[in-house]
């Protein structure tokens, strides 16, 4: 359940960062602006290992990048090795036997006596926990700036998280599982640029066409594959290219109008792929 | 730097000889100050005072590896009964297959 929902909200996030990092030249379907969707590669949560943190490239002062995509929020497992209680925070040295890193919970001094401050009170050593937080740089030296900390509980959550880490690791540099990079994931854009002159493709472009009709999918597919200007194919060109009835292309058409998946143009017979 | 505790299963212990390892494992034996855990086999451990192992219990060990294949305890910390050892194993799969997130060579 959870793995589709990274799919969904890392594939986003990764094209839209290739698209930055692709520097000029027009990029297939990059309708949105891709500085735009960059801001989105930056807030995404992202579950890591310490090793991965303290080996993420620093691009600017307390920006950083790991697997070529730019982190702030993370969250980490780890067991605490130290806790060093100061004025203005408590500094906790995790462990998630991938190496060390020093977290900072800040202390607000306006909450000492509420439940919070006992909350974290309760963290001591050898104490597995979850940290939330940003990345952060002073003096060169990295640490995480808490946002929560909370106590794990069932220890199957280390495991969980250092899978979960593995799994965007490997997302982010060998692209989704399956080698189905940007099929079903965000690549509308891609699909459509390959399509042209790519026949023999079962499907592509939006992944909603996969729950329709046979006949529809085949008309879909033939608007995607087939050359055409910016206002489509006429459904009379598609009915002579796949050789069927005219009639049947136009229920066809009607259910990926209803879908979404298509919209008219210079008329209500005149089609195109809606790329979103 | 601190040094990283790679993930093993009894599998990996003879790659690791000397190193400080992690290693989770469910207690099926205690004499004194050994014990034998099962991490995809049997794994002797030689205890500190402070550890404190329950039998049937999951455990997770930091140690270094001794020459004979056993592990020396540093620190154990209790995981309860309710361990999926299937995706422990998962984890020491990982660990080594993609090692650029978890673990660095020996000297790095």
């Amino acid at each position: 359940m959870s793995y589709n929902n990274y799919d969904n909200q890392y594939s986003t996030t990764s094209y839209g960062a290739q698209g930055g990092a692709g520097g000029g030249g027009f990029m297939g379907g990059s309708q949105t602006s891709p500085s735009g969707e960059k801001n989105y590669t930056k807030d995404s949560l992202r579950p890591v290992t310490i090793k991965q943190l303290m080996e993420a490239e620093q691009i600017s002062d307390q920006d950083f990048k790991s697997d070529g995509a730019e982190i702030t929020q993370v969250t980490i497992v780890g067991q605490i090795r130290n806790v060093a209680q100061q004025t203005t925070n408590v500094t906790y040295k995790l462990d998630d036997g991938t190496g060390s890193i020093e977290v900072k919970q800040w202390t607000d001094s306006e909450a000492v006596n509420n439940e919070d401050s006992n909350e974290s009170s309760k963290l001591a050593e050898n104490m597995y926990v979850r940290v939330w937080g940003k990345l952060k740089s002073f003096n060169t030296k990295r640490h995480l700036g808490a946002t929560c900390i909370r106590p794990i509980t069932d220890y199957n959550e280390v495991s969980y998280h250092l899978l979960e880490a593995a799994v965007v690791h490997l997302y982010f540099t060998r692209g989704p599982p399956g080698g189905a990079k940007g099929a079903q994931n965000g690549g509308y854009g891609a699909q459509q640029t390959e399509g042209h002159g790519n026949e023999g493709m079962t499907n592509g472009g939006n992944p909603e066409v996969g729950r329709a009709s046979p006949a529809a999918k085949q008309v879909y597919q033939a608007i995607l594959t087939s050359p055409q200007t910016n206002e489509g194919l006429h459904f009379s060109d598609i009915a002579t290219r796949l050789g069927w009835q005219t009639a049947d292309v136009l229920q066809a058409g009607n259910e990926l109008l209803d879908m979404g998946v298509i919209y008219t143009t210079t008329d209500d017979h005149t089609w195109a792929i809606l790329n979103m | 730097m601190d040094e990283a505790t790679p993930r093993v299963t009894s599998q990996y212990l003879e790659q690791f000889q000397n190193r400080t390892i992690r290693i989770l494992g469910r207690v099926t034996q205690l004499r004194g100050d050994q014990a034998t855990i099962d991490a995809d086999g049997q794994v002797t451990v030689i205890l500190n005072r402070d550890s404190h192992l329950t039998l049937n219990h999951a455990v997770e060990i930091v140690g270094k590896v001794q020459s004979d294949l056993s592990v020396r305890v540093l620190n154990a910390t209790d995981f309860g009964t309710n361990i999926d050892f299937t995706a422990a194993s998962a984890v020491v799969d990982a660990t080594h297959r993609y090692r650029e997130i978890f673990y660095g060579a020996p000297d790095a």
